[in-house]
């Protein structure tokens, strides 16, 4: 592990960031909001376990179980450290935000959750953090109410006051930071406001945890989930926190092994907590894999990549704004948002521009971004989006540029 | 500047789209979407001794989807049902020198077919309706899931 990561000479750190893509162009990666690259100390750490440790854990008694059970656990440690978690047993790997956010609905929601009553999210939410509360809401015959976005992108809270004076909320779902408008939420005076009205609170951490230092003790929420592989580690784990007093109230998700003290014909014990909640085989290697990414983050650390991010976007909003026939959605302030910037071309749709730059070797998105809610209320069918992280610099954003300039050319705009 | 494929000929035929509108008491309207991009259109026909006297086509779509939407309709007004239903996509892609998308770009080419799919699909509805024999109607639904 090296002791300290310079920013300018990190891209050397990502295999991928030096191949070439559509006839010889260098690779530019700006779709980080949807996953992000990894660094060859990630791809390392999972190659290390299948080449030198595979096995099962928290089973066997052999030396390989002993070492992939410990590598495993220890990842468990990181990721208490990393959000200043006290109690490991409130982690629970899974396989993603969504798995998360999943769990919670059908544990916590099927058993709390009753006729009458209220869950609120908000309108930018991605789907992962609006369909669950719709299958548990039609299910209970239970309400799903939306804070609004305001013509800036940030939240109307004055809405949620509003909807907590009817006393009938049991949940407020939000997610810290908006994957399309990259609006960071005000979530300590959603949470205060919560806690007042003896309300639970749920955050979606898929974009923020990545990108900026993150508090769990300090936030005091009662649900948080959040993704390895938009923060430098493998597809597949996610972790979900749920505080202890919470978690203990909660049945069990899947049933089957590991998650079992004793299983008798006709009934069943659980396991400690979090096994109780990771049934089955887990991704030991992503997990692991997972591990490496939080060291090499901490490494740089989070202060740095949110400033680095911070003096990113501002250089981009700057430079895109300049460009003709476009337009930018979301909060100026770059202190109120994330690497995260949407827009559009007047007439022109989101997929031809992203099909303009790709010829150029870089790569944004387009595309409603799991997001409909929130395409509804900007009354666009979709846009492009461009998202950073570590490894982008200003010269990828100057790239960016002069193909944005082109669609604007050859579209006469 | 060249593009290989937002040549002039495409954006503008997309800008000036053809036929674009909507129909009264339309004989066949089949709507149809590419959920993973956007691409949102329906197609109307008004048939007469079947021949299509009247398309129109409305709806939300990238360039290349309505640059293709307004040639299919252009290529189809006046004809009889047969050649629309054995209209094929090399016959509409070689109109704007799209061919390449077939090899090349397997996102891109379902913008540029949503149109023909529509078309097959709408068609079909109207033809099983009409023929108590309905299998060169189940023909068109085949080809019309095989586009892409």
């Amino acid at each position: 592990m090296q002791s300290s990561i310079s920013l300018e000479t990190i891209k050397k750190d990502f295999p991928i960031l030096h191949r070439t893509v559509r006839d010889g162009k260098p690779l530019v990666y700006l779709d980080n909001a949807s996953t992000t690259q990894k660094p060859i100390q990630v791809i390392d750490a999972i190659t290390d376990f299948y080449s030198n440790h595979n096995a099962n854990i928290h089973r066997a008694v052999y030396a390989l179980a002993e070492e992939a059970t410990e590598a495993y656990e220890s990842s468990r440690d990181k990721v208490a450290k990393f959000l200043n978690i006290k109690n490991r047993e409130e982690i629970i790997f899974v396989r993603g935000t969504t798995e998360g956010i999943n769990l919670v609905a059908y544990t916590w929601g099927r058993k709390y959750i009753q006729e009458g009553d209220i869950i609120v999210t908000t309108e930018y939410e991605h789907h992962s953090n609006i369909v669950p509360w719709q299958l548990l809401a039609k299910e209970k015959n239970a309400k799903i109410e939306y804070i609004g976005v305001d013509d800036n992108g940030e939240l109307l809270l004055d809405q949620l006051d509003s909807y907590l004076e009817t006393g009938k909320v049991k949940l407020v779902a939000f997610s810290q930071m908006s994957n399309v408008l990259g609006t960071i939420t005000n979530t300590k005076e959603i949470i205060n406001k919560c806690k007042k009205a003896g309300v639970k609170t749920l955050i979606d951490g898929a974009q923020s945890v990545p990108h900026m230092k993150v508090d769990l003790e300090k936030l005091d929420c009662d649900f948080f989930a959040f993704s390895a592989h938009k923060m430098l580690g493998p597809t597949g784990v996610g972790v979900l926190w749920v505080r202890k007093d919470v978690l203990e109230t909660m049945d069990p998700f899947h049933g089957g092994g590991d998650m079992i003290r004793e299983v008798h014909k006709y009934e069943t014990t659980w396991n400690d907590l979090p096994y109780k909640f990771e049934a089955g085989t887990p991704s030991i290697a992503d997990v692991i894999g997972f591990a490496a990414a939080i060291d090499y983050l901490t490494t740089i650390g989070m202060d740095t990549i949110r400033n680095h991010e911070i003096s990113l976007t501002k250089y981009a909003l700057e430079k895109m704004s300049k460009v003709k026939g476009i337009t930018i959605y979301g909060v100026k302030d770059v202190l109120k948002r994330g690497g995260v910037i949407s827009f559009n071309f007047h007439d022109v749709h989101p997929h031809d521009v992203a099909t303009i730059v790709d010829r150029e070797g870089i790569s944004i998105r387009s595309g409603h971004h799991c997001a409909q809610i929130l395409m509804e209320r900007l009354q666009v069918a979709a846009t492009n989006r461009v998202s950073f992280y570590i490894y982008n610099t200003k010269e990828d954003v100057d790239k960016l540029i002069k193909s944005l300039e082109k669609v604007a050319e050859l579209f006469k705009l | 500047m060249s593009d290989p494929i937002y040549t002039e000929m495409i954006i503008d035929e997309a800008k000036n789209a053809h036929n674009e509108g909507t129909l009264e008491n339309p004989d066949i309207s089949q709507h149809d979407a590419n959920p993973m991009c956007g691409d949102d259109i329906t197609l109307q026909m008004h048939v007469n001794n079947n021949t299509i006297s009247d398309i129109k086509w409305h709806g939300d779509g990238c360039t290349i989807c309505k640059a293709c939407t307004s040639v299919l309709t252009q290529m189809i007004k006046g004809q009889d049902i047969e050649f629309a239903k054995n209209l094929n996509k090399e016959e509409i892609l070689s109109e704007l020198g799209l061919q390449h998308l077939i090899t090349q770009s397997p996102v891109r080419i379902k913008c540029a077919l949503l149109s023909l799919k529509a078309l097959k699909l709408g068609l079909y509805t109207y033809l099983a309706k009409k023929i108590e024999n309905s299998s060169s109607a189940d023909t068109l639904k085949a080809d019309a899931s095989k586009l892409y």
